[in-house]
């Protein structure tokens, strides 16, 4: 791909427009909320076409079969011999990302005008927006890791600030610090690795001619590197990028901040908690995958992707587990959420790039699509999200009825016409396939057999039975049913661009040929699985229906249908597995005996040894300045008496008397000459 | 003078005609034109004519063919160029801050006598002879004191102008009796001359001697400890504009003379014979620098006026680059200039903002600064950049001038263990600064305004600093910027 072409060359202003947006809507003032509006939707507009024409351009060189990755690199700074590079990179992976991000983007900017149309704090709302994208496109385009850290982590500023939008609630304050501290734990070890990757291969770029340290040169060196344990040095740094991917998307053990985020404003959740930011983990672990997998034969697989496909598929089942027994609105998708980032993670490791990035991009949209028709609820039932004081909307919400419906129906993976169907099955396809353990497909079947019922559960008590609150539901604004529409297409359409009898997407991410060959349906294995997975979300569907559908509750404090059966497992499952009573219990009382320790050695120890040190430090200053006095009072000459009047050395030295100034200069040439007369004879060179 | 003919001699005094004539042409308008138009519009003509004026010199250096010779009274290498096109901005920067000043009835003077100093600058950088860095300096440091006395109504000019007359007058006096004495040693005036017959030579007491008020013009033009006494006094007398143009175009200037003349005094050769022949300077750099370090950062502690505050930390800011010097490296040679120009490009900024503070609130106390942030968020956001670039915080462009510096200090090869003591001091002390700085930065966004309606700015005033600013930040996050114009090692 040739890459002087415009786009490539100038790739930055893609992340660099929206971050200019949002320095431009910090100076306005909190009444512009046109203007502010204007700045960020506008911005991120252009940064949609330019995202466009990107891959476009990208879609180009692939059709005309040349080399579709181009990267643009430039010396940031140099420390003697060493110069350090930084730059940005065009491929498959990064444009269609690209693309999802502006577009999802711009449809909840301009959803979030209305969300948010009566917060006072509108404008700082569309200035960490703007901040929140520009720096997710930065990690996009990143062809450099300490530069896609940098940005990564502003994104990770942006998702604190805005999980704690509204501060003044307790738990939003508290839910954005435990984001911004868990994700933290993540991207220590992130760091660490980027160090570590850098010390073996001297450099951080991605992509550089050969010389980048994913590229094969430099995997190789890190192949031939033992760590610890048995380990490569590709595979220990592997997995520590991948600590850092886990904190960001939500992995088992480090879930525990993404359903708290849930604080935050609805559009937030939506943008940034499902279907942006989150998957920037998911991301980040496509774009190393060559690190990831080096050292993989056919038939075989590394310790890293082993290590990613287990944690994923554990992080499914557990998702899908808990969503089963919440009751917030926005809490189930979040589980929901962590779920998918689970399916996600396997099938990167299971199947390879292309399919975990696949159902990257459909869940983005209809999990956005999810997320903005709980906000379109939320608001239409008066700040109302326990699903428990729902029921019934569907009469006095149709829009948002139908588009919810096909975002559920799409996240169940219904069969054919959701684009959920295509992408979950082929990364169920792939984990049975995966020649090492059949246990991860095992457990993404049961989790998608969970998906379909706490989904069916959710839309029955939503939108069925007779409406149990005390606000009057109405119909949201044109402004937020307008994205939903324009998402429920895409949740629809996309599945697609991924059928086996036309892999279009995997062709594109592969840069390979791509032909309609319905030969595709005909692998052996794969109609059967279908068939299988079908009836598993068939199943989920009707339990759902049956145990919530069929009978509507009527009284919101009612135990639930699963309560009443098995309440021990309920409360097990509502209780999200105590995870964070099991935090709170371990690491953070740890954590707290640990800060007691060091709050005691500081005011005691080391305070001790300042005041110490400051003591002796006045003790000389009192030796000093009786010094000083004598010396003043001894006396050499009349000046020196107007000088104690004058009040001593200092006062002397600012009281700007020009005599005396030229007489210090010349003492001070004097003792200079001394000096260099002195050093001269003592090296033996002038003889006095 | 003899191996240039008068054309070539012509042409490598271009930029310097240009500014001769530019200031003739000021005085011109100004006295002939404009005598009879409001004060304002006598300034702005001057001030336009003169940035005009400099920046067609920059560019006549960037476009003309350079030539170097070694044996001539003035050089045009890469780094001389590049430090006169950095003294050229810098004093249009300057000159664009001064479109508001107030402080003199005579516009067009106030600017030809600028750019008489500039003229001053670019030969002082480019002279390699003793008697032309003498009328070199001597035409840089009358422009400077009729500069510092332009405010004539304030008694505080005066008496600043005085003070910076009777000290320079008497190091200038000394440097002269110096570079006399090195003539006598050595035959010649010039100063690669002077280095090839030095090294022939054993050292003297008479040439130590020669050395050191060589030493005293220099430091005074620095303002290093000893020599700084008079640097507090005329930074808080002179006019804002003037001490901007003292702190920056005459500091760079002065300290590509002083690399020079290192350059000449102290073999390059690391052999052991030459290094003992520069010891003598090489430990009076040395001492200079670290009475500047000490001395600059311990009296900035205890500065109420900004303006003296910024004066000792120059002197701390001359202490470093004086360690740079001591280096004698080509690395720490342009390091140096690096530091020079990037420290030059900052204070004229935070002289700026000063300015404006001061004439809206009639002090340059901190306490003057109190609630700046509240009163005018931007101005208070470009002081903030200034002063924490001095301050030498990444990724502002003041980290990378100490880095490189510093770098280059250690890595030279005469740096032994005192080299690394030295360092290590410099580092601890700019510790030390942070804290003087932020004392600064506390009062504009801590404190609450004493007054709070808003300060308001002119916006080219603002658009200058701005600039500045822009520029301290984007050579921060780009420190491979001026690598082309300035190679550092």
């Amino acid at each position: 791909m040739n890459a002087n072409v415009w786009i490539v060359q100038n790739l930055w202003l893609i992340p660099a427009i929206p971050m200019v947006a949002a320095g431009l809507i910090a100076l306005l003032k909190q009444p512009q909320r046109k203007a502010s509006a204007s700045l960020a939707i506008g911005g991120l507009g252009i940064s949609l076409l330019l995202a466009i024409s990107a891959f476009t351009h990208v879609l180009s060189a692939w059709s005309s079969g040349a080399f579709t990755r181009s990267a643009v690199n430039f010396t940031w700074f140099e420390i003697g011999t060493t110069h350090f590079q930084l730059g940005w990179v065009l491929d498959p992976l990064a444009a269609v990302m690209l693309v999802m991000v502006t577009f999802v983007g711009l449809l909840i900017f301009i959803y979030s005008t209305g969300y948010m149309a009566h917060d006072e704090n509108f404008t700082r709302f569309f200035c960490f927006l703007s901040l929140f994208a520009g720096a997710m496109l930065g990690v996009l385009i990143a062809n450099n890791l300490l530069l896609l850290f940098m940005c990564w982590e502003i994104v990770g500023l942006t998702s604190y600030l805005l999980i704690g939008f509204w501060y003044h609630k307790p738990s939003a304050a508290a839910a954005a610090k435990k984001a911004f501290l868990t994700t933290r734990v993540g991207d220590i070890f992130f760091l660490l690795g980027i160090v570590w990757l850098f010390s073996q291969t001297g450099t951080l770029l991605f992509y550089d001619n050969g010389a980048g340290a994913i590229e094969p040169a430099a995997l190789a060196t890190l192949l031939s590197q033992h760590a610890a344990l048995g380990l490569t040095a590709a595979t220990a740094i592997g997995l520590l990028i991948f600590a850092g991917a886990a904190g960001k998307s939500g992995q088992l053990p480090l879930h525990v901040w993404l359903p708290d985020a849930m604080e935050g404003p609805t559009p937030v959740s939506a943008l940034i908690h499902a279907a942006t930011m989150v998957a920037a983990g998911v991301y980040l672990v496509a774009r190393v995958y060559p690190l990831m997998s080096a050292g993989a034969t056919p038939g075989s697989t590394t310790v890293a992707l082993t290590v990613v496909a287990w944690i994923g598929a554990l992080t499914a089942l557990f998702g899908a587990l808990v969503a089963v027994a919440q009751n917030d609105i926005k809490r189930i998708l979040a589980y929901s959420t962590v779920s998918q980032l689970g399916y996600m993670m396997v099938g990167l490791a299971t199947g390879g790039v292309a399919i975990g990035m696949f159902h990257l991009i459909t869940h983005a949209f209809f999990k956005a699509l999810l997320f903005l028709g709980a906000g379109s609820v939320i608001h239409g039932c008066h700040e109302e999200q326990d699903i428990r004081h729902m029921g019934g909307l569907r009469k006095s919400m149709p829009v948002t009825f139908l588009t919810y419906s096909v975002g559920m129906l799409a996240l169940s993976g219904f069969p054919i016409v959701f684009s959920g169907f295509w992408s979950k099955d082929a990364i169920v396809g792939a984990a049975f396939a995966w020649p090492i353990s059949k246990g991860p497909f095992v457990l993404l079947i049961i989790g998608a057999l969970l998906t379909a019922f706490y989904m069916t559960r959710q839309v029955a008590q939503v939108f069925f039975g007779s409406y149990r609150g005390h606000a009057h539901p109405h119909e949201s604004p044109r402004v937020m049913t307008v994205p939903l529409a324009i998402l429920a297409v895409f949740a629809v359409g996309l599945g697609i661009l991924g059928t086996p009898a036309w892999p279009w997407f995997t062709s594109f991410i592969e840069s390979k040929p791509l032909a309609l060959d319905f030969a595709g349906f005909s692998e052996p294995g794969l109609l059967p699985l279908m068939a299988f997975a079908t009836l598993l979300v068939f199943i989920g569907l009707g339990l759902g229906w049956m145990l919530y559908g069929r009978k509507p509750v009527n009284d919101p404090h009612a135990p639930d249908v699963l309560q009443q059966a098995s309440p021990v497992v309920y409360s097990w499952l509502a209780g999200r597995l105590f995870w964070d009573e099991l935090y709170a219990a371990t690491i953070l009382r740890w954590y707290a005996a640990l800060a007691w320790l060091a709050d005691f050695l500081d005011r005691r120890l080391w305070g001790g040894i300042v005041s110490a040190v400051s003591a002796s430090f006045t003790g000389l200053g009192w030796f000093n300045k009786s010094v000083d006095s004598q010396w003043i009072d001894g006396g050499f000459d009349k000046g020196c008496e107007e000088l104690v009047t004058t009040g001593g050395v200092l006062a002397w030295l600012q009281a700007g008397r020009t005599p005396g100034y030229l007489r210090s200069m010349l003492v001070g040439l004097l003792v200079l000459a001394g000096l260099a007369l002195a050093i001269g004879a003592s090296l033996g060179q002038v003889r006095l | 003078m003899n191996s240039l003919n008068y054309a070539s001699l012509f042409q490598l005094t271009l930029p310097e005609t240009i500014l001769e004539v530019f200031s003739l042409l000021i005085l011109l308008v100004d006295l002939g034109f404009l005598r009879k138009s409001a004060q304002s519009t006598r300034m702005t003509a001057a001030c336009v004519l003169g940035v005009i004026g400099s920046l067609a010199a920059a560019i006549c250096l960037v476009c003309c063919p350079q030539f170097t010779s070694n044996t001539a009274a003035l050089v045009s290498s890469p780094i001389v160029v590049a430090a006169q096109i950095g003294i050229l901005l810098l004093t249009a920067l300057v000159l664009l801050l001064s479109f508001k000043a107030r402080f003199s009835r005579n516009p067009g003077e106030f600017v030809t006598v600028v750019l008489l100093a500039t003229t001053g600058m670019l030969l002082v950088t480019a002279a390699r002879d003793l008697l032309l860095i003498f009328i070199a300096l001597e035409l840089l440091s009358l422009s400077l004191y009729i500069l510092t006395a332009f405010s004539k109504s304030s008694a505080q000019s005066a008496e600043a102008a005085l003070k910076y007359c009777l000290f320079g007058g008497m190091s200038a006096a000394l440097m002269l009796f110096g570079f006399t004495y090195l003539y006598g040693l050595t035959g010649s005036t010039n100063l690669a001359e002077i280095a090839a017959s030095l090294a022939t030579q054993g050292v003297t007491p008479l040439l130590i001697v020669a050395l050191v008020m060589v030493a005293a013009g220099l430091g005074f033009k620095v303002a290093a400890v000893p020599f700084h006494l008079w640097a507090p006094d005329t930074y808080q007398g002179a006019p804002a504009p003037v001490t901007a143009l003292i702190a920056s175009g005459s500091k760079v200037a002065s300290f590509a003379v002083l690399v020079a003349v290192t350059t000449a005094v102290v073999p390059a050769a690391a052999s052991s014979q030459a290094s003992s022949q520069g010891a003598s300077w090489t430990v009076l750099l040395l001492t200079m620098a670290a009475a500047s370090i000490l001395l600059g950062n311990l009296a900035a502690l205890v500065q109420t006026s900004v303006r003296r505050l910024l004066a000792y930390s120059a002197i701390a800011h001359a202490g470093y680059m004086l360690l740079g010097i001591a280096a004698n490296t080509p690395q720490s040679g342009t390091a140096v200039l690096y530091y020079a120009l990037t420290y030059a490009l900052t204070t004229i900024g935070a002289f700026g903002v000063i300015a404006i503070v001061e004439r809206t609130t009639g002090s340059d106390n901190l306490d003057a600064f109190a609630g700046l942030s509240r009163r005018n968020p931007l101005l208070a956001g470009t002081m903030l950049v200034f002063l924490l670039s001095l301050a030498g915080i990444p990724p502002l462009v003041g980290f990378w001038a100490k880095f490189n510096l510093f770098a280059a200090v250690l890595r030279a090869p005469s740096t032994t263990v005192w080299g690394l003591g030295f360092v290590a001091a410099a580092l601890a002390a700019s510790a030390v600064s942070l804290y003087y700085y932020l004392q600064v930065l506390k009062r504009i966004y801590v404190l609450k305004p004493t007054n709070e309606e808003p300060l308001e700015v002119s916006p080219l005033e603002l658009a200058t600093l701005v600039l500045i600013t822009a520029a301290v930040v984007a050579l921060g996050l780009f420190p491979a910027a001026l690598a082309s114009w300035i190679p550092l090692g």
